[in-house]
């Protein structure tokens, strides 16, 4: 089993990022449970969402403490993910620049992940009423840092929601996402081949 | 076929599967997910039924009733006060033996204002005479729709029925699963062939005024209806089975009990959890295992009763309240071992209002109940403090924040 929990702001599209990474594992045969947690819903509130992979049909229903991998979306929830708990073993992959996963490394003495996906989006266009469509190169950063998928599989889940929009801006933000994680304390790329 | 979907969705998928024929709806969250469904299968030509959106749920039940009286396959979904709402129509339908499937998606009532998941809402509706499923994963979601309307339309049970599901959990989680073809449903269950109709050209009044000299009567008709319903139920499970491959169980569904010397006892998702719970105590050598109620109406008399002779306790888990008394499976199971079996029984009350219930916290609850350590009824996840209740400190506190 592998548990992710993801923490952002309303808007962001968290809960359709996770259910994306949940359709990429669906797509290479994986059992998949994909869940928000619900509550009054409005643009920059803080949320959450849950996903859970298993080669076995998951019995588990409640929220995830300890999850494998802590996704945080935006640096302003930062605080919120910490506290929602994390087990020995969890790695954070943050929205962020080397600069503050470096500060947040330092702050909890242990390697941060981090991709700057807002810059991303950004460079390639992805906007929605002014808010950087981070869950793009996002999700190509949880699917190769989760060891999910190849990367095709990524821009099959993409392909409904790309052809609304421009499929190459789509396209390059996923792959950007996909090959351009990176760790504190190591100068390597997470993830270098598809 | 195999699908990515939300609770809400699936449902609404096995109720095109079954060949529903009328749905009358009103929208209420966390059930509009449903209602949205429906509506977008028919209105794409997807799906060849009619829908009928009401203004109140009190209608949405009244338009499910008369559609199923004039012979078609009814189907409605609904939640929380929206059930509560409906409540007299709830008892119309039995009473008037309409052989319709609902959905509740099953969530706290108010106030406290809550949208998230107990089963307050469907318990509520114990004694309506409706059959009440309770399913603990999204396949059986499916797989209970289609068999619900199976076991409904039998002539020896002609009584409504509930397919409760767990909001959010169920209703809002995005999980794989198997919607069976429309063509394969179709063998299993035919289309609705109603014995008598409501028809124009044959006018006839049907419940109508009944004076004491019947009323018994068709109450305890109702009464050997929901007891046939018993029968009926294992032979749709067991059929359903052969023809699909799917197994959740009939009026219950055991997990290691043959060698278990504690059953917990829990319906709706809470009983998936326990199933972890189960696995995480035999491996430090506690023999536990899962009695899942899935039919709360009729209730599994005759299982519990050969649960008592086999095990030597019980933790029932509650996500409802009756006030006055206690949780209210808890009292049901008692009531069907009273005079059969002396075995222990515990009652763990959790998940009120959405609160998350963790394998953890009830592998450790069901640990102070094998060493003894747990009283006869425990709220489980519960910090209450004296500002939570009606006191009068509570009451001066609250005048000093007003000033």
């Amino acid at each position: 089993m592998f548990q992710v929990r993801a923490h952002g702001l309303g808007g962001q599209g968290v809960v359709t990022l996770v259910t994306w990474a949940a359709e990429a594992a669906y797509r290479v045969g994986k059992h998949v449970q994909a869940f928000p947690f619900f509550s009054a819903e409005r643009r920059g509130a803080p949320v959450k969402a849950y996903l859970r992979m298993d080669d076995k049909p998951i019995s588990l229903r409640s929220q995830i403490k300890k999850p494998d991998i802590l996704l945080v979306i935006s640096s302003s929830v930062v605080g919120l993910a910490l506290d929602e708990g994390m087990g020995e073993n969890t790695k954070i992959l943050i929205n962020a620049d080397l600069e503050l996963a470096q500060k947040l490394a330092e702050h909890l003495v242990r390697d941060v992940c981090y991709l700057d996906a807002t810059t991303i989006a950004l460079e390639n266009g992805l906007e929605v009423d002014g808010m950087p469509m981070v869950n793009v190169p996002l999700l190509g950063a949880l699917v190769s840092f989760a060891k999910i998928a190849p990367f095709e599989v990524v821009m099959d889940v993409l392909d409904m929601p790309a052809r609304g929009g421009n499929y190459r801006s789509f396209k390059n933000a996923a792959k950007a996402g996909y090959f351009s994680v990176r760790c504190t304390g190591t100068e390597e790329i997470a993830v270098s081949e598809g | 076929m195999r699908v990515l979907e939300t609770g809400n969705h699936l449902v609404a998928l096995a109720v095109r599967a079954a060949g529903v024929e009328v749905v009358p709806a009103y929208p209420i969250t966390p059930q509009t997910q449903v209602i949205e469904k429906v509506a977008e299968l028919i209105a794409g030509g997807h799906m060849d039924a009619e829908y009928i959106p009401v203004e109140s749920e009190h209608s949405a039940c009244a338009a499910l009733i008369a559609a199923s009286l004039t012979g078609a396959r009814a189907f409605s979904a609904t939640s929380a006060h929206g059930l509560a709402y409906m409540h007299e129509m709830v008892h119309f339908a039995a009473g008037i033996r309409a052989p319709v499937v609902m959905a509740n998606i099953n969530r706290a009532l108010g106030p406290g204002w809550n949208i998230w998941c107990d089963h307050q809402d469907s318990i509520s509706q114990r004694d309506t005479g409706w059959l009440q499923i309770y399913v603990a994963s999204h396949q059986e979601v499916i797989d209970s729709v289609i068999q619900g309307f199976k076991i409904t339309e039998n002539w020896s049970v002609m009584l409504p029925l509930m397919v409760n599901l767990d909001a959010f959990v169920l209703s809002h989680t995005y999980t794989d699963a198997e919607v069976p073809e429309i063509e394969e449903v179709r063998e299993f269950l035919p289309p609705y062939k109603p014995r008598w109709k409501l028809d124009p050209r044959f006018p006839v009044t049907h419940g109508s005024v009944v004076y004491p000299d019947d009323f018994s009567e068709t109450r305890q008709s109702m009464q050997i209806g929901q007891n046939n319903a018993r029968r009926v139920i294992k032979e749709v499970c067991r059929d359903y089975a052969e023809v699909f491959g799917r197994w959740h169980g009939d009026m219950v569904e055991e997990y290691l009990i043959d060698d278990a010397e504690i059953a917990i006892v829990a319906m709706g998702t809470l009983a998936s959890e326990s199933r972890v719970v189960v696995d995480v105590l035999r491996q430090e050598g506690l023999r536990v295992g899962l009695f899942r109620i899935r039919f709360f109406r009729p209730f599994p008399i005759e299982e519990i009763r050969s649960l008592g002779e086999r095990v030597k306790s019980i933790l029932v888990i509650d996500r409802n309240y009756s006030y006055g008394m206690e949780g209210a499976v808890f009292t049901e199971l008692k009531g069907a071992l009273y005079g059969f079996s002396n075995v222990p029984v515990r009652n763990l009350i959790v998940g009120l209002g959405g609160r998350d219930v963790s394998y953890e916290l009830i592998a450790d609850m069901t640990r102070k109940a094998i060493s003894g350590e747990l009283g006869e009824i425990t709220w489980g996840d519960s910090r209450i403090t004296p500002s939570h209740r009606v006191t009068l400190e509570c009451l001066e506190e609250f005048k000093k924040l007003l000033g």
